[in-house]
């Protein structure tokens, strides 16, 4: 059965930008429904930018933002936030740094000012007191995250084994107790001044306000704070696959988990190259929902594993990452697991999806999109992260069209030079023996 | 540093929840929909009236594994053929199973509702339950299980849950059913769940978004075929406590022990909720609540506690919760407890009004999307709560006084008979809980 694929509707949220004098930039895109706004700021530092020794200083710092500046006492920005009815957070990633609050709109000026008065002065309320409970704060949230949570190493083990130790993506953002201990005042210092300048941000505000007016009030908090020098960008030379077939990394390691697992990991280009879709749109038909072939295959009909699944994770500094895994039924060998999962990356690679497979694809990752822009926050979330790494806010409404156009000899070509299973890395996750 | 005062704060202007337009289909089933501009994705639950202790305390398990089973094959499309039409409608298909009832929930972009309220309609009412998916699901939720005990903060709130309320009440068990019911789960036994169980009759159709087409007529095609004149009607339970308990579970080698200590609740309907509700925000909702500043922010102890009441369709359970690495987790238990009691602290006068505002903010944006409303509409069916229940309790949490929080705190929370359960090392535990008053300490 053959039928016209309908294409998506193009989508019409309205977008100003404006620069200020010190290069911080605005992006204002109202929405009147709710008496709420969103204001939601990306730094252009994370993870890939730490140096060596310092693995998660970038999330201690996150951390740090929240413990005062010269106006604002130690957690009193997310205690005066609540209290005009917001939800706050920040979150830290490979590429960046975003903080975010959401509120009625009375509270817009309130949630403006402090994030110009961490901005502007941070330093000024920095204590060894501060940074030293923050990092007590950070490793318990290592512990609770990650060390004590079955696989919960996996991730670590994923990147070190698909980038060198050297490289930006070659450490997690969680970083490691050792360098969360050896951060100092001094390291928190050089970062902040490195880093945390208005021309190295985006600021948006989403929501109930008009653009001008949104404008007028970003120039009042954050007009008088100076630039500084762009940091430099760290290494952003695209690295070639995983490689050759005789040398592929692959690693064994066991722990108190119930089901033994393979995982399979690949590097990919970067998000910003028209390939990255085309594997993107792969790695789900390889691995998201339920009539995916690791799914159809794995779980349902050999009944080899408990689940399975494939994602794509899409970076900014010369590659992306992308993994399949699946975790093994009770009886079944892990051998024999990993077998079926790279006979169905051989079969994709050889094969390519079908016409069907792809315009489902296409529908469900348009289902994904409408749901992320859907609420301010979100959306908010989604213009300064197209803004920051991409350039230009203005994608977040032609996306479904630009991936609308990915045809399965695109899908072809990007597998063919990025995918199979001689470009793979492999972890095999065993059960502790007794 | 900035020269700028600190700006006020302007009041939040009116909001209330949006208004539904009803209907009801041919068969009897309630449609409430919400026509939301600009809500591209329709959220569409069917609610159904059918609590988990209709299941046969042998057979618990089977309404998640029928529930899950649903979308493996209908009648109409057999096998995989079912979800691969559902996706290619850009369509995500869920199942919730909650102790009230079961909820089938469907999300896609508007353009594609009719076809996909239309498969829908097909999993509730026409799904194979082959012998094959029912073996398959009873196996990955037995995995699943395995999964959840070997992860501590899971086992905790599993411990938890066992030790609170009334151990012959079907609340005191997993939802999904414990391994010794599951095992001898039949595929007849899910499709005589599925006959008895799945019927119009007390089905509400929940539907949000912007519609392309009149929902309602899309609806009435969808589903007001569906007829079950064998459908029974059982009746939802009351739940009641079990007794106090203090439990260590024991993990070898974890580095952090998870701490759940807390007593049997109430629900939304008690006239204490939102005096309740603003009290555990003000002790550990917020984040500078009294646990929270000391156990995070002063210590360094946690990365993060809270308490948290969390109702069920009749009573309910709370509990303060966090992860502490196990060398200060006895001192952060200590701590917790000490800050728990209200006895000499009442709740002040500024944290109602924080707590006030903070529920009061938040609600318009919660409720700004389809799936939000949807979500929530859902929940007050299932809970018997009315249709006006968000602005009724947005007008009970501003009519909370300091006294009225404390005086739900302290009704509710009685500092000596909390239960505890801390799933952590036991050797370097064990002891020290025992000498830091808890001498009936179980460990398993």
């Amino acid at each position: 059965m053959t039928f016209a694929p309908a294409a998506p509707a193009p989508l019409r949220y309205p977008i100003k930008q404006h620069r200020l004098d010190n290069g911080l930039r605005v992006i204002a895109s109202p929405d009147h429904v709710a008496p709420s706004v969103a204001v939601n700021l990306w730094y252009g530092v994370g993870s890939r930018h730490e140096e060596p020794g310092r693995t998660g200083f970038a999330h201690l710092f996150e951390h740090v933002m929240f413990q005062g500046s010269a106006n604002v006492p130690s957690g009193q920005h997310i205690a005066l936030m609540q209290a005009a009815g917001a939800s706050v957070n920040a979150t830290t990633w490979f590429d960046r740094t975003n903080y975010f609050e959401t509120l009625p709109t009375g509270g817009l000026d309130l949630a403006l000012w402090l994030e110009a008065d961490r901005l502007s002065s941070l330093l000024d309320a920095l204590t060894q007191d501060n940074l030293d409970n923050q990092r007590e704060v950070v490793k318990e949230e290592k512990r609770q995250r990650y060390d004590n949570v079955p696989y919960g190493d996996v991730l670590e083990r994923l990147i070190t084994l698909t980038f060198p130790p050297d490289h930006p993506y070659g450490h997690t953002t969680i970083g490691s107790m050792a360098d969360l201990d050896a951060a100092t005042l001094a390291d928190v210092g050089a970062f902040f001044r490195r880093y945390y300048l208005p021309n190295n941000a985006v600021l948006t505000i989403a929501g109930d306000i008009e653009p001008e007016d949104g404008f007028g009030r970003a120039e009042t908090y954050f007009g008088s704070l100076p630039a500084g020098p762009l940091p430099p960008s760290p290494q952003e030379d695209s690295m070639p696959p995983l490689g050759p077939a005789d040398d592929l990394p692959r690693e064994e390691t066991s722990g108190p988990v119930p089901a033994e697992a393979v995982y399979v990991s690949w590097r990919l280009p970067a998000r910003d190259v028209p390939e990255f879709d085309a594997l993107d749109l792969l790695f789900g038909i390889l691995g998201h929902g339920q009539t995916s072939r690791l799914h159809k295959k794995l779980v349902r009909e050999a009944e080899l594993a408990e689940s399975a699944s494939a994602t794509c994770m899409g970076l900014i500094g010369g590659n992306s990452y992308g993994f399949a895994y699946a975790r093994a039924r009770d009886g079944v060998e892990v051998e024999e697991l990993e077998a079926a999962l790279l006979a169905e990356v051989d079969a994709l690679l050889q094969d390519g999806p079908t016409e069907v497979e792809l315009r489902r694809g296409k529908a469900q990752y348009e289902r994904h999109w409408l749901h992320e822009l859907a609420r301010i926050d979100s959306r908010a979330d989604a213009l300064g992260e197209y803004a920051t790494l991409l350039g230009d806010p203005h994608l977040i409404n032609t996306r479904l069209s630009e991936v609308n156009t990915v045809e399965l000899d695109a899908i072809a070509a990007a597998a063919a030079a990025w995918f199979g299973r001689d470009r793979r890395g492999t972890l095999i996750y065993r059960k502790d023996q007794p | 540093m900035s020269a700028l005062q600190q700006p006020p704060i302007e009041p939040p202007g009116p909001w209330s929840f949006p208004t539904a337009q009803r209907s009801q289909l041919s068969n009897g089933v309630e449609v409430i929909t919400y026509a939301l501009p600009g809500q591209h994705v329709i959220a569409a639950h069917l609610i159904m009236d059918l609590p988990l202790s209709a299941e046969d305390r042998e057979r618990e398990g089977v309404a998640t594994i029928c529930a899950r089973a649903l979308d493996e094959g209908t009648r109409s499309h057999p096998g995989e053929t079912f979800a691969e039409h559902l996706e290619t409608e850009g369509a995500g298909l869920g199942v919730e199973v909650s102790l009230a009832g079961l909820q089938t929930i469907l999300d896609v972009p508007a353009s594609h509702l009719a076809p996909a309220l239309e498969l829908f309609a097909e999993a509730v009412i026409e799904p194979e339950l082959t012998e094959a998916d029912v073996r398959r699901h009873v196996q990955l939720r037995l995995a699943e299980i395995e999964q959840a005990r070997a992860n501590s903060s899971q086992t905790a709130n599993l411990e938890f849950r066992a030790a609170i309320f009334d151990p012959s009440s079907r609340a005191s068990r997993m939802n999904g059913g414990e391994p010794e019911t599951l095992t001898g789960l039949t595929p007849d036994a899910v499709r005589a769940f599925h006959a008895a169980g799945f019927g119009p009759r007390d089905a509400t159709l929940v539907l949000a978004g912007d519609f392309a087409e009149d929902p309602v007529a899309i609806a009435e095609t969808a589903l007001g075929r569906w007829q079950n004149p064998e459908q029974s009607h059982p009746a939802q339970p009351r739940i009641g406590p079990g007794d106090q308990k203090s439990i260590l579970v024991h993990r070898p080698g974890a580095v952090q022990a998870d701490v759940r200590l807390g007593g049997f609740g109430i629900d939304r309907l008690d006239p204490r909720w939102a005096g309740i509700s603003v009290a555990s925000y003000a002790v550990g909702g917020a984040f500078l609540s009294r646990l929270n500043a000391v156990l995070r922010e002063e210590r360094g102890y946690t990365y993060g506690v809270r308490m948290q009441f969390s109702p069920l369709r009749t009573g309910g359970s709370y509990a303060v919760q966090g992860s502490f690495r196990t060398d200060v987790a006895v001192d952060a238990l200590v701590e917790a407890r000490r800050l728990m009691d209200l006895g000499g602290a009442p709740i002040t006068a500024d944290e109602v009004d924080d707590a006030v505002a903070y529920f009061t903010g938040v609600t318009p944006l919660r409720y700004a999307t389809a799936d939000g409303i949807a979500d929530q509409v859902a929940t007050q069916v299932l809970a018997g709560l009315g249709e006006d229940y968000v602005d009724r309790n947005l007008a009970a949490l501003r009519a909370t006084t300091p006294e009225s929080a404390t005086d739900a705190y302290e009704s509710l929370v009685d500092i000596d008979r909390l239960t505890l359960v801390v799933v952590g090392d036991a050797d370097q535990l064990a002891d020290p809980l025992r000498a830091a008053g808890y001498p009936d300490l179980a460990v398993t």
